[in-house]
């Protein structure tokens, strides 16, 4: 009986870690209700990149991030912008030479949740989990 | 108050450094009205204060959070400004026994962003700080303060943007980028150095559009006032006018193409084309390279150059570099054939160390052979 319930309880083990990474793998890009806009993969690199700085209704853009040794960020950098931190640190350099700093940063994914919740021009991206109404999906990455 | 009626408002019957300046002013005056600020006014629950690099040192002030990240300036709070810069110490030895070095750069980047149309940016320089040279005693000083670039942007579209001001002149990639902190090499290309002027005085359109697979921009500009704090030992074109077309792709390559049209002093207008290409093929490789072709702003007669590059990083933070060069002056000389070996280390995204040694193949004013090196750093 012991061992069963020894083996039952190793299934579990083995099987929450796994279960909760997929969670977190999941992320949603998220902008304030009031904004419409449906975005494409592309569209949010570009935004990320600040190359694409303004809505469509001239609003200025406020794309965040979170800091970069986040799990998350490292894997939306990765699936998103599909460079590695060396390049993208010399393309910020290069835009800083024009007084064009990087998307903010902020300190947690609570933290962009509600900055996003807050500002019509802001987007952001959080695991899939923690999405609520205060927020609206416009993309969602595996 | 827009942008648009300001400029409406304000005309300029005679081009000159002046009218600039007054214009830049009227558009700071408009800025500060109390209308502005309240528009770039957010209700949010904390104000943006750090940056992609951590925050290195910070305070609460009145006007917001002071907060300093290395290598990307320090934000001034709510006021919009941003204060940055860079510095470079260089030290050469060249084969026809020239040793000099010293401090050769320190630069000021300022940028105000009061409302999400405008962006006003200027780098200032202060000359020559310190320089040793061989043959020559004591420290050699020149400091003086020079505006390297002063332009103001306008726009609400990615698709349009109007700038006015002295920028850089959009020709290939190189010239775009041409600080130390942001190069593999310690020289740079002859055919960015020598065929046509750094920036242009006058305005540019602007902008970029997004199909798919990545940003297609483009620059259409033209010099139309007296060139701005000019060197003294250049003579820059009177007119000019160009256009720099760009592919970015998210897959790692761009490819660009220039036309650049420039009127020298009583003479007819001279035409130069080229076109840039900068490409990843593995993450740990970047060639990228130019060519040009047609007539400079610098002196007539037909040219034609190239250079091809390529990095490659070694290992974590250390970069082998190598570059071909070739330069064909104006006027019939002599072809200039150039390798320019070397390496750059790059602890931190802010610092970088160089040293690289050029080979000729043949002794030519424009490049002397021998070892160079530099530390550069942005702050």
């Amino acid at each position: 009986m012991g061992t069963r319930l020894l083996r039952i309880a190793l299934v579990f083990a083995l099987l929450a870690p796994s279960h909760l990474a997929g969670q977190e793998s999941r992320v949603a890009v998220i902008v304030h209700p009031e904004r419409r806009a449906e975005l494409s993969p592309e569209e949010v690199a570009q935004i990320y990149l600040r190359r694409k700085r303004f809505w469509d209704d001239g609003a200025a853009i406020v794309p965040l991030n979170l800091p970069s040794q986040a799990p998350l960020r490292v894997h939306f950098s990765q699936r998103v912008l599909n460079q590695t931190e060396p390049r993208l640190a010399d393309y910020w350099n290069r835009l800083y030479f024009d007084g064009i700093l990087p998307p903010a940063t902020l300190a947690s994914t609570e933290a962009v949740r509600r900055y996003v919740a807050s500002d019509p021009n802001a987007i952001g991206y959080v695991p899939v989990s923690e999405v609520d109404g205060t927020v609206r999906v416009v993309l969602q990455l595996e | 108050m827009s942008a648009t009626t300001s400029q409406n408002r304000l005309r300029c019957n005679q081009p000159s450094v002046g009218c600039l300046v007054v214009l830049l002013a009227h558009f700071l005056v408009a800025l500060v009205s109390p209308a502005a600020w309240a528009a770039s006014e957010k209700e949010t629950p904390f104000s943006l204060g750090q940056t992609e690099l951590e925050e290195t040192f910070g305070a609460n002030t009145p006007l917001g959070r002071f907060s300093y990240q290395a290598g990307r300036g320090l934000r001034l709070g709510k006021t919009g400004l941003t204060v940055g810069g860079f510095s470079t110490v260089e030290a050469e030895f060249l084969e026809g026994g020239e040793r000099r070095g010293g401090l050769e750069e320190l630069n000021f980047l300022i940028s105000f962003d009061p409302v999400p149309f405008v962006h006003l940016f200027t780098e200032l320089g202060v000359g020559t700080l310190a320089e040793l040279e061989r043959g020559r005693k004591g420290v050699h000083s020149n400091p003086s303060l020079e505006v390297e670039r002063l332009y103001l942007d306008l726009g609400t579209n990615d698709a349009l943007r109007l700038r006015f001001g002295k920028f850089l002149t959009p020709i290939g990639r190189w010239n775009l980028a041409r600080i130390e902190p942001l190069l593999w090499t310690t020289s740079e290309p002859l055919i960015v150095e020598e065929v046509f002027d750094d920036s242009t005085t006058g305005a540019m359109l602007h902008g970029a559009v997004f199909p798919q697979g990545g940003a297609l921009s483009y620059s259409l500009y033209g010099a139309y006032l007296p060139p701005l704090d000019a060197e003294s030992d250049e003579h820059p074109a009177r007119y000019s006018a160009g256009a720099h077309l760009e592919w970015a792709s998210l897959k790692g390559w761009t490819i660009g193409a220039s036309y650049f049209a420039s009127q020298l002093e009583n003479k007819e207008w001279n035409h130069l084309g080229g076109a840039d290409l900068l490409w990843h093929p593995h993450r740990r490789v970047e060639l990228s390279g130019e060519i040009l072709f047609g007539e400079g702003s610098r002196e007539d007669g037909r040219l034609w150059g190239l250079y091809a590059q390529t990095v490659v990083e070694v290992m974590r933070t250390l970069y082998l570099v190598g570059r071909y060069e070739r330069f064909d002056p104006p006027g019939g000389g002599r072809a200039i054939n150039l390798f320019d070996l070397g390496f750059a280390w790059v602890p931190v995204p802010y610092l970088r160390f160089k040293a690289d040694y050029l080979i000729t193949d043949h002794r030519h004013e424009l490049a002397e052979p021998g070892v160079r090196m530099s530390f550069s750093l942005l702050f």
